[in-house]
Formats: C-alpha cells, sequence, structure tokens
C-alpha cells in the first residue's frame, strides 16, 4: 500500500512539474499587453472608409530563420523582414523600381555614381532617427572581409558608400551593373546605431537577428515562438503612416493539408501559395476570398548536356515538339498556368516572346529525331542510334504534386515517339545535391525558377556558371555569353529590353530547357479584407494598407 | 539494488556512444547538405561554398565527428546550421516542456483506460464486455497514427470545431489552463491510442493468469469482498508483466511523438526532429539525438528499478 502511494505521488509530481514548465513559456505569450480589444467603439457611419484595428493570422509552411537581410536566405524570413525593415527603393506592381526610404536618386552619366536623398523623418522602432549613417552601415557589412553571410554576390559591383551628409549618400561602382537600382539598392537598412560596435564576424550569429529586431517597417517585432509563430504590430510612428491591422501572426504549419485544415477551421486567415489544385476546395468555405494571378516564375524541363542524348541541339527540340504543354497545363494543372515558350516571365518589362517556338507536333518531333539519327532498328518501340537506346530518367523533387505528376505524363507522351523517359522523385536537399555541381547525377529535370524582378538571365545560361554556378544543364552558346555580358553594362531599360528580345531568341532556339509553363499563384485571405493589391513577387505587397472591414 | 542501478547507469555510456556514432554517420551518408537549400540565382555558388567551410562541413566525417564529440563532452552542442547563432541546447530546451507534456499525459491517459478494461475484461472472459474491448484495442493496434490523427482533425476540428485544428495554445488570446487542455487532449489521445491497445490486451492476459493463482482463492476464502481480491492481491502481481512492458513502450513514444507533433503542430522536439531532418540541421539533428537517447535509457532504467520495487522475488 504504501509503496503504490508514493508511485501515485511520483505520476501526480511528474504532473504537476511538466504544467507547470509549459506554463512557465507560455506565459510570456499570455502577459502581451497589446491584446487587441474588439472595435466595438466604432459606428456605422464610419464603416465606409479604412478601418484600424484587427489580428491576422498568416499561415506558412516554412519556419523562419534569422531576421537580418543580409544573412537568410529563405523566404519565411524575408516575409518578416518586409513587415519589418524598409529599403531605400521598392518596385511596383510592374517591378518598376519606386523610392521608398529614399527621396531621389541620381545616377552619373558614366553610370558608376549612385546618389541616394534620403527622407527626413523617418524613425526607427526605438525611437531613433534614420539617417545616412545607417545606410553606409548596412552596405558597408556586405564589403567587410569578416562578412560571412550569403549576399555579398549582390554588392560585387560596389566600390565604396560613403556620407556625403547627415541625408545623403554616395554609392560608386567599379563597374556598370544593370542590377544595382533595382536589386543592391533594395536590400533592407539595419540599425546603425545598434549594431556598430559588433564585430561583422559575429553580426550573422548575433542575438539581434533573432530575439530583438528593430526597423524602419510598419511593423515592430513583438516575439517569436520558436516552431509556432511570429508576432509583430503596428509601428505607430511608421513613416508611410500608421498601418490599419494593429498585429500580424505569422504562424507555422506543418505541411499544405494542415494549412487547408487550418483556412478551413478559420484558425488562419491568410495563406500565400496554396497550390491550383486545391484552390476550388479553399473557395468554397465560408468568409475566405482567393486573389489569383501569375507567379513570377516558371517550371522547365532542364537537360543534362553533358549527356550524348542531348548535345545535339535538334534532340531537344525535337522532345519539346514532343510535350503537349497545353494538355499538361489543361490537365494536370487544371488549366491554372499558361504555356511558357522563354525563360522570362510575361509579367516583366524585358519579356519578349517574338522567338523561335516548337509546339505540340509528334511528326515534326519524329522527323527531327530521325534527322539526329535515331531510328528504332531493333522494333521495341524505342529509338536507338549506334546501338544505344533513347532511354534516360526525368529527376524531379518529392512534395511538388504538380512536378510529381508532369514527370509521368512526360513518360507517355514521349513514349509516343519512341522516347522512354522514367521519372525519379527524389527529397529536396538530395535532389539538389544530385543535380547541381559537382555532381550533376541526372540526365533531365522537372524544376522551377523564381525570377528577380530584374530580369537577369546571366547566372543561369552563361557559359562561365556551369562549373560552379546554377548553369547546371552545362548550355553554351558563345554568342549568347556574349549577348548577357553587354546587357549586364546597359543602363537604360529600353535598350536593355532590347538586348533581352535577342537573348531570349537565342536561348529559345536552343532549347537547352524545354520552357514548359509559367504557373499562377494564390492567396488566400479573409473575405472582408481591403486595400490589398496584387503583386505577383510580394504575398505582401504595401500591407500597412491593409485593413478588415467589421 | 544501488549497485545494480550504478551498473545500469555505467554500462549507459558506451551505449550511448555508439548511438551518437552511428547516427552521425548515418546522417553524413544521407544525401543533401544545408547550402543546398540555398538554391537561388541571387546566392552565389561561392557564397554556398564558403558556408560548407565555415562551418567544417567539408571536413572528413570522423574529423566532424570528433570535434562534436569533443565540444559535446565539455556541454556544448554547438549552434544551428539554419536558425544562425541559436544554441542547439536552446532550441532543444524551448521544445522540451511541450513533449514532456504530450508524453506525460499520453501516458496517463493509456494507463488510466487500459489498465482497467484489462482488468475488467480479464474477470469477465468472454463477455460482452470482452469481446467489445477486444474489437476495440484490435483497432486501436490496427490503426496508425497519423491516419487517426487525420481523422480526428476532420471530424472534430474541422468539421464540428471542438477541437483546435493544432498548435499547443490558442493565439492571441491570454493564458488558461483550459486552453492548454483542450489544445492537448486530441493529440495526447492519439499518442496514447496505439499504446492503450497493447497495454489492455497485455493486462487481460497477465490477469487472467493471476486470477487462476492459488493466493487468490485463498485470499475469497478468506471472506474478502471480490473487488478487494481483484484489485489488492490480484493487480499487483498482475501488473509485473505490464511494467516491464511499458518500459519498452516508452522508445515508441517518442517514435510516436514525432508523428503526432507532426499532425498537430504541436511544438515540441518531435516536430523539431522532422524539420531539422529536412533542413540538414546536422547540430540539431545530433543534439536530439543525444537527448532522445538519453530518454530512452532513462525509460528503460526506470521500468527496470519500477521491476525491483513491485516484484518481490526479484534480488540485486
Amino acid at each position: 500500500m504504501k509503496l503504490r502511494k508514493a508511485s501515485w505521488w511520483l505520476i501526480s509530481l511528474t504532473l504537476i512539474l511538466s504544467i507547470f514548465l509549459t506554463a512557465c513559456t507560455g506565459g510570456n505569450s499570455s502577459e502581451d499587453p497589446k491584446e487587441t480589444p474588439g472595435d466595438d467603439g466604432k459606428t456605422e457611419e464610419e464603416a465606409t472608409g479604412p478601418q484600424q484595428g484587427g489580428d491576422l493570422i498568416i499561415g506558412s509552411t516554412g519556419a523562419p530563420t534569422v531576421f537580418n537581410p543580409l544573412y537568410s536566405t529563405d523566404t519565411s524570413s524575408s516575409d518578416i523582414e518586409g513587415f519589418i525593415y524598409d529599403s531605400l527603393v521598392s518596385s511596383d506592381t510592374e517591378f518598376n523600381p519606386t523610392m521608398s526610404m529614399a527621396e531621389s536618386i541620381d545616377i552619373s552619366e558614366d553610370g558608376l555614381t549612385f546618389t541616394a536623398k534620403l527622407k527626413k523623418g523617418i524613425k526607427w522602432h526605438d525611437g531613433e532617427e534614420f539617417t545616412a549613417d545607417d545606410v553606409v552601415f548596412t552596405f558597408s557589412i556586405p564589403k567587410d572581409a569578416n562578412y560571412n553571410g550569403e549576399r555579398g554576390s549582390a554588392f560585387e559591383a560596389m566600390e565604396s558608400v560613403t556620407k556625403v551628409d547627415d541625408y545623403t549618400v554616395e554609392f560608386k561602382l567599379s563597374k556598370k551593373d544593370a542590377s544595382f537600382y533595382p536589386v543592391s539598392l533594395s536590400y533592407y537598412i539595419l540599425p546603425e546605431h545598434i549594431l556598430k560596435d559588433v564585430p561583422v564576424a559575429e553580426l550573422g550569429e548575433h542575438e539581434f537577428n533573432t530575439k530583438s529586431p528593430i526597423g524602419t517597417g510598419p511593423f515592430k517585432f513583438v516575439e517569436w515562438k520558436d516552431g509556432e509563430y511570429v508576432k509583430v504590430e503596428a509601428f505607430d510612428d511608421y513613416f508611410k503612416g500608421h498601418p490599419y491591422l494593429d498585429t500580424l501572426t505569422y504562424k507555422i504549419v506543418p505541411d499544405m493539408d494542415a494549412m487547408i485544415a487550418q483556412i478551413q477551421a478559420g484558425d488562419i486567415h491568410f495563406a500565400a501559395g496554396v497550390p491550383g489544385t486545391d484552390i476550388e476546395t479553399v473557395k468554397s468555405f465560408p468568409g475566405v476570398k482567393v486573389e489569383s494571378g501569375l507567379g513570377l516564375s516558371y517550371t522547365y524541363l532542364g537537360y543534362n548536356q553533358k549527356n550524348e542524348l542531348f548535345k545535339d541541339k535538334k534532340v531537344r527540340q525535337a522532345i519539346t515538339h514532343a510535350i503537349d504543354r497545353e494538355a499538361i497545363v489543361s490537365s494536370v494543372m487544371n488549366g491554372d498556368g499558361k504555356v511558357a515558350h522563354v525563360p522570362e516571365s510575361p509579367l516583366s518589362f524585358a519579356y519578349n516572346d517574338d522567338v523561335p517556338k516548337f509546339e505540340f507536333d509528334v511528326e515534326k518531333a519524329k522527323s527531327l529525331l530521325a534527322e539526329a539519327g535515331w531510328k528504332d532498328s531493333d522494333g521495341d518501340g524505342i529509338l536507338d542510334k549506334d546501338g544505344k537506346k533513347f532511354s534516360f530518367t526525368v529527376k524531379t523533387n518529392q512534395g511538388n504534386k504538380v512536378r510529381e505528376d508532369i514527370v509521368v505524363v512526360l513518360q507517355e507522351q514521349l513514349k509516343e515517339v519512341g522516347i522512354e523517359a522514367k521519372p525519379e522523385i527524389v527529397e529536396w536537399s538530395a535532389f539538389i545535391e544530385q543535380i547541381s555541381a559537382p555532381n550533376w547525377n541526372y540526365d533531365a529535370l522537372v524544376l522551377g525558377w523564381s525570377l528577380s524582378t530584374f530580369p537577369d538571365q546571366y547566372d543561369i545560361f552563361h557559359t562561365s556558371q556551369m562549373e560552379a554556378g546554377l548553369n547546371f544543364v552545362w548550355y553554351s552558346n558563345p554568342e549568347a555569353d556574349k549577348l548577357m555580358e553587354e546587357a549586364k553594362q546597359i543602363l537604360d531599360q529600353d535598350e536593355y529590353k532590347a538586348a533581352y528580345a535577342d537573348i531570349y531568341k537565342m536561348l529559345a532556339e536552343d532549347q537547352p530547357y524545354t520552357f514548359l509553363y509559367y504557373p499562377n499563384v494564390h492567396r488566400v485571405m479573409p473575405a472582408d479584407l481591403e486595400g490589398y493589391v496584387f503583386h505577383a513577387k510580394d504575398d505582401f505587397y504595401d500591407i500597412s494598407k491593409w485593413w478588415l472591414k467589421k | 539494488m544501488l549497485s545494480y542501478i550504478i551498473r545500469r547507469i555505467l554500462m549507459v555510456i558506451p551505449l550511448l556512444l555508439g548511438i551518437t556514432i552511428v547516427s552521425f554517420a548515418i546522417m553524413k551518408l544521407a544525401p543533401g547538405d544545408p547550402a543546398s537549400l540555398m538554391m537561388d540565382p541571387t546566392i552565389s555558388p561561392a557564397d554556398k561554398e564558403r558556408f560548407m567551410e565555415r562551418y567544417g562541413l567539408n571536413d572528413p566525417v570522423h574529423i566532424q565527428y570528433l570535434k562534436w564529440l569533443g565540444a559535446m563532452l565539455q556541454g556544448d552542442f554547438g549552434t544551428s546550421l539554419i536558425r544562425k547563432g541559436v544554441p542547439v541546447i536552446e532550441m532543444i530546451m524551448n521544445r522540451m516542456p511541450n513533449t514532456i507534456l504530450l508524453m506525460v499525459v499520453s501516458t496517463i491517459l493509456s494507463i488510466l483506460i487500459s489498465i482497467p478494461f484489462g482488468v475488467i475484461s480479464a474477470t469477465r472472459p468472454y463477455s460482452k464486455l470482452d469481446y467489445s474491448v477486444t474489437v476495440t484495442s484490435f483497432f486501436g493496434v490496427a490503426t496508425p497514427n497519423f491516419f487517426l490523427g487525420l481523422i480526428l482533425i476532420m471530424v472534430f476540428a474541422v468539421q464540428n470545431n471542438w477541437f483546435p485544428t493544432g498548435g499547443v495554445a490558442t493565439l492571441n488570446a491570454p493564458f488558461s489552463i483550459w486552453d492548454r487542455i483542450h489544445h492537448l487532449i486530441m493529440p495526447a489521445f492519439v499518442l496514447a491510442s496505439a499504446d492503450m491497445a497493447g497495454l489492455t490486451r497485455y493486462t487481460r492476459s497477465s490477469m487472467l493468469e493471476v486470477i487462476k493463482q492459488d493466493y487468490m482463492r485463498t485470499a475469497r476464502a478468506k471472506g474478502f469482498r471480490e473487488n478487494k481480491v481483484i484489485y489488492k492481491h490480484g493487480l499487483r502481481n498482475g501488473l509485473i508483466p505490464v511494467i516491464t512492458i511499458f518500459g519498452l513502450m516508452i522508445p515508441s513514444f517518442i517514435g510516436g511523438a514525432v508523428i503526432v507533433e507532426k499532425i498537430f503542430t504541436w511544438s515540441g522536439i518531435g516536430l523539431l526532429f522532422v524539420d531539422s531532418a529536412f533542413q540538414r540541421d546536422y547540430p540539431v539533428l545530433m543534439g536530439l539525438t543525444v537527448i532522445s537517447s538519453v530518454f530512452v535509457v532513462i525509460g528503460n532504467l526506470i521500468a527496470d528499478i519500477l521491476y525491483a520495487i513491485f516484484d518481490p522475488r526479484i534480488e540485486y
């Protein structure tokens, strides 16, 4: 009897202890004083204009890692950085650079000096004023010898950054760089008055990045509960005006299925990246609306051009002819996308589809393959040449339902012209390691590129990027190389567009990839959310202007 | 007894060392690395290479292991590769209370439900009640955790809104014990379900054995009431084999927690384990391996000690 009593004691003690432990950690979230009161005070008459108040719960399948734009590499972190920080320039819905914290930016005749005038009266979340020192400080970090983040290449062309006066900063470039204005100047600015004494080597792992980020953006950091959520609240002194929403909670869910269940249950209000195949289901949920548009990305079938099979341009063109991309978009994706012909989104100013096109044409595909010397000499239905069969594997990453389906469809479609394409689905990190340098262990692959708002194909198609860069298909065309190098020096948008028109023609003709389609993006949000504007690249474009109708 | 416990604890050391070597090797043999996850045209391959270099990920595997072991023995589990600069131990300790809470509650739940059911089944074998307990427990064994979890979420959270779909507490709401319990019920039940079934079966067969014993008849002959005979004389003896089984179940609790935490977005070490595995966050994975191995080993140790306490026939 005594023993039993003792064991009961033990059990109850553990239970009490564990509840206590959890209660302790749960405590900080509960004592948040900014608990939103229901905005009952508002009357009906006021209901026409934007209303203050409300909490938006944003769902994400990815967990953030670090809130420092010079060190983060994942989408979730940059989503949250977008709430907390601000930049000198940003981009509008057509991806034209717009002034944010900069008043104006002047470019010198030779294109090597950029002078930024800053807006006055911008405040950091802790009340300090934003000045040229902050800009100089931020841009000096990636140029520091001790900088150990992954963003160095974005600032390669920048030679120096100097303060002219409290509201003027001068950037000097060592060579012309078309991407400096739209890309490098759009990096978020960090507070000099907080971080100036931190050695650059330690900056990437500093507490500031995870425990107390301070910015000039529309929302102030409140709390990060690892694996659960990140919470931010409206910053009263935001220079573009007080945000309408009181708080944003960025909630982390394990996968898309959980996300959809939580949207239905009302536990998540806003979600980006919901796949097109689920969108009809989501639309049927009460109190929810879906905004869709073309995303700034494309999906492709890439050929390993180290492989003998794909060295001949005719063969690549033939495969493109053999693939019914319209059918892929209409059946696999329920019509949720657009067939692609070039590696650039129709949303970009540089888009030009006046290029050679290889429409679905089985006969044409067969004759091109015959021209390239491929015949079915043993009558087994698969083409062969010099005793080698036209047979290869198509790899794609696990977890993307549409891509997984596409590799199966490709197998069926290519069988029609006598090509055996075997699907292989590999877990993401393993997949990337296999396909990229120094392994290049694949025949063909289905993958997508998310594009920058500034079009530049150098990293993906230039010959110099084969060995160690992102040109892991080993595409090489000296003429295209030359054009891409020249384009980097062009600062005028129209000239840049004209240069890229030629580059796209060459890429389309060579078919280093079969450009499959441009997918749509879908964002789920409360039916009564107002002020939302679709931006293909930024899920939370102008979030300080969003408001909830009560 | 004390020397037995000390001996047992000493045996744990080579065991844990072996576990870390095997885990480290498997982790490194698996394809993929943390730099691969940065596939982004705006990050140059040279920058990725520097990342690998900086964290010593290009060193030979045995060097990496020895460096890790050396630091670990000094109590340093390192910092996360993905959550730059955040100590592994801090990440684990943030999540640990949630996992402990889930495991303790589900354990108690499975004991509270299965042992009485097992005893009732045994005292009335081949009755309708016995059959229904048996059938239910077979369903419990046969239904995978993830499936049961999804069904419960679908029915009770999404369609009826009786329970939350996941998470450890309601967002943007003040802390309350009731809210905590509300969030805890479904995951704890799912985690308990598989073991509940097993425990019921073990209790039943073990009690059936005990009920036939002479000392039970003696007790009845002495005029004790039936309930007292069963629960005082019978149960204590009947539970001995159940305790052993229970100790062996602890590892499965940890394994089950990985799945349950993932389904219910229960932010514990199981969820951390899954996420870190996909991100190839090696220091976090190793930290978790060490800590969960310690848990398993301690679980077995406790089972052995309880065994010694409950069974007077065993001497050490």
